[in-house]
């Protein structure tokens, strides 16, 4: 006790010490990208999908013939894969190599932005279904309405009732896909908006909007990106689903629903109709979800070191 | 525990009360010539047609026909089908397609339940080995690769190769010709199944009692059957009543792609033919269906493992 003297004067300042004590220089945007490089296959996948995604646009116009306008023959049909027809023709004799890549692009796009509205909505109402707690009665109740009854149930009564367009479909797929979303997002918001962290930065008055950006999100970019993962080949499916039933998009245009659809009858017989379509939208969804899981596991903070 | 029960009974009915009226309410935004058969449609004149509506109750105001639903519905009365078996009643005609749809589902879940959790035992076993990397390859194409292709592809083998017939038919070789939509229907639910089992495996492996277990000497076969097995079944069980359930609903996809004349292409059949009593009453029916799933599942949850209190976890799931 006879040194008390020593224990409190004044430190100069040093910086040596200053790095000694102070954090390394923490980036959440580059731990994530230097986690997500370090797997090589999901680097791959993700390589696979950017390729199959730009040669979705250049092997239509690489084509010979116009996807909209396609002549039928009944010459010409089940020609098998020649140098004419790439991907041989239909039973009524149109060309299979338009028709397939236009329906994954078809495909892509739908699903694209289905998962950009689905996001759009679903981070919103999650937040707010987070964050206000008087809102929570009212969201959880909607909640169960919409998720109790099959999501078909109401993409069909849409298609009865308001008609079947690209547009329309896109719509009631986003207003019915932003359900898990939401849920997700407001559930990490339930979790960390009191952790003591945060409420050590609030009384230290920092501004809510930097808690949002610095103590939250990166706790939901990961989950975020997980639903996208899933979304998007979901999306892919559910638009197979409903013009295979004659729910989805209109007969004429060629998506992979109607495709399948069409070759239903033949592809017993001509493998090739089902192989074609099978093998790229397989490549598309496969590579897509194992990339998306890649990248949300690297956007986890937890997993930063 | 009763009163938690008897509220989330209260607030199922109050959701399935919203989806009826709701789903009532589009129904009558439709022209009314929806509302005769197409017989009917060709032969009425004008004003028939009007003193049909009228003795139907048709043109009443809205309040008034809702009520008038909601009476019918608490009684029992569905109406009559208009369009899809012109003037049987609506039960009757849902009656006949349920059978099938469980039929071919019970089967379905039976199997995929039980070689699902087998996989997901094995993958847990041998984690990070061989068997488990074949599982989790499994379930990615499972999830991302979009079921139609996936039936087309089972279609092709099971019907080319296998030579198992290609659609259902229920006069000859019924039961042959369940394999192929039995087995389209137990691709998916076999990877859900195993997956589960898997990820609530790992998670108990990890947890301290069962290096007690060890330490205690236990063979690591006991560890896994009588400890994590079991715990990890809890949540699993969750969804095992809606899932049984939802057998009933049929599924939409396989049973048009095998022509299976089950529950799932009735509701297509019904909204592509505008027969509105049928929607309406189906609608209703997976409500009650998804509601009643989900209750039951918590409830199992609680029964077989008694430190689960619902009360507290009230809200979303």
């Amino acid at each position: 006790m006879e040194n008390e003297d020593e224990l409190f004067y004044f430190v100069p300042y040093n910086p040596e010490h200053a790095e000694a004590i102070g954090s390394e220089n923490y980036s959440y945007w580059k731990s994530v990208f230097r986690n997500f490089f370090k797997k090589k296959v999901s680097v791959i996948m993700l390589g696979i999908f950017l390729v199959v995604f730009i040669f979705t646009f250049i092997a239509l116009s690489m084509s010979k013939f116009d996807p909209l306008n396609l002549k039928t023959n009944s010459d010409l049909s089940f020609t098998k894969p020649n140098q004419e027809y790439w991907f041989g023709t239909d039973n009524i004799g149109r060309d299979y190599w338009s028709q397939v890549w236009y329906a994954t692009r078809i495909s892509i796009e739908l699903a694209g932005i289905v998962a950009l509205g689905e996001c759009l909505i679903g981070i919103t109402i999650g937040l707010i279904w987070g964050y206000v707690r008087k809102a929570d009665g009212f969201f959880t109740e909607l909640y169960n309405i919409i998720y109790n009854v099959p999501r078909i149930i109401y993409l069909t009564l849409i298609a009865l009732v308001v008609g079947r367009s690209f547009w329309i479909m896109a719509f009631s797929l986003m207003f019915f896909g932003w359900l898990p979303m939401a849920r997700n997002v407001r559930n990490l918001v339930f979790m960390y908006r009191d952790r003591e962290y945060n409420l050590a930065s609030r009384c230290l008055g920092t501004p809510i909007h930097r808690i949002l950006l610095k103590n939250i999100l990166p706790y939901l970019v990961s989950v975020i990106i997980l639903r996208l993962a899933l979304s998007i080949p979901g999306t892919i499916a559910t638009e197979s689903t409903l013009s295979y039933l004659g729910l989805g998009l209109d007969v004429n245009t060629p998506s992979l629903g109607i495709l399948l659809r069409n070759a239903r009858t033949y592809f017993l017989d001509f493998p090739y109709l089902l192989v074609f379509p099978a093998i790229n939208v397989s490549i598309i969804t496969v590579a897509f979800y194992l990339a998306g899981n890649a990248f949300s596991d690297a956007a986890d903070p937890k997993t930063h070191r | 525990m009763v009163k938690y029960t008897l509220k989330r009974l209260l607030h199922g009915i109050i959701t399935v009360f919203i989806i009826a009226t709701v789903v009532f309410l589009l129904m009558r935004m439709l022209p009314t010539d929806y509302f005769f058969t197409e017989e009917q449609l060709m032969k009425f004149t004008d004003q028939q047609k009007e003193a049909a509506l009228n003795a139907a109750g048709l043109l009443d105001p809205i309040t008034e026909q809702l009520g008038r639903f909601y009476l019918n519905t608490v009684k029992g009365d569905f109406g009559i089908s208009r369009r899809l078996q012109a003037g049987q009643p609506v039960v009757k005609v849902i009656g006949q397609k349920v059978a099938i749809s469980t039929k071919l589902g019970v089967v379905a879940l039976s199997i995929s339940l039980v070689l699902g959790v087998i996989m997901g035992i094995i993958q847990t076993v041998k984690k990070d080995k061989i068997p488990d990397h074949i599982g989790t390859a499994y379930t990615v194409f499972v999830n991302s690769v979009p079921h139609l292709v996936s039936y087309s592809l089972i279609l092709a083998f099971g019907s080319r190769v296998l030579n198992f017939p290609a659609i259902y038919s229920s006069r000859s070789h019924t039961i042959l010709s369940c394999v192929l939509p039995v087995t389209c229907l137990c691709l998916t639910s076999i990877a859900g199944y195993g997956l589960w089992t898997r990820r609530y495996m790992v998670d108990e492996l990890n947890k301290d009692y069962i290096k007690l277990a060890k330490v205690k000497g236990l063979s690591s076969r006991q560890i896994m059957v009588k400890h994590i097995l079991k715990n990890a079944f809890v949540p699993l069980a969750q969804y095992l009543p809606l899932s049984f359930l939802e057998t009933i609903g049929g599924s939409l996809l396989v049973e048009r792609f095998f022509s299976v004349p089950g529950m799932g292409p009735l509701l297509t059949d019904a909204i592509n033919r505008y027969d509105l009593n049928v929607v309406q009453t189906l609608v209703i029916f997976y409500a009650v269906i998804g509601v009643l799933g989900v209750f039951l599942g918590d409830i199992l949850m609680m029964i077989i493992d008694p430190r689960i209190k619902l009360a507290d976890r009230e809200g979303v799931r």
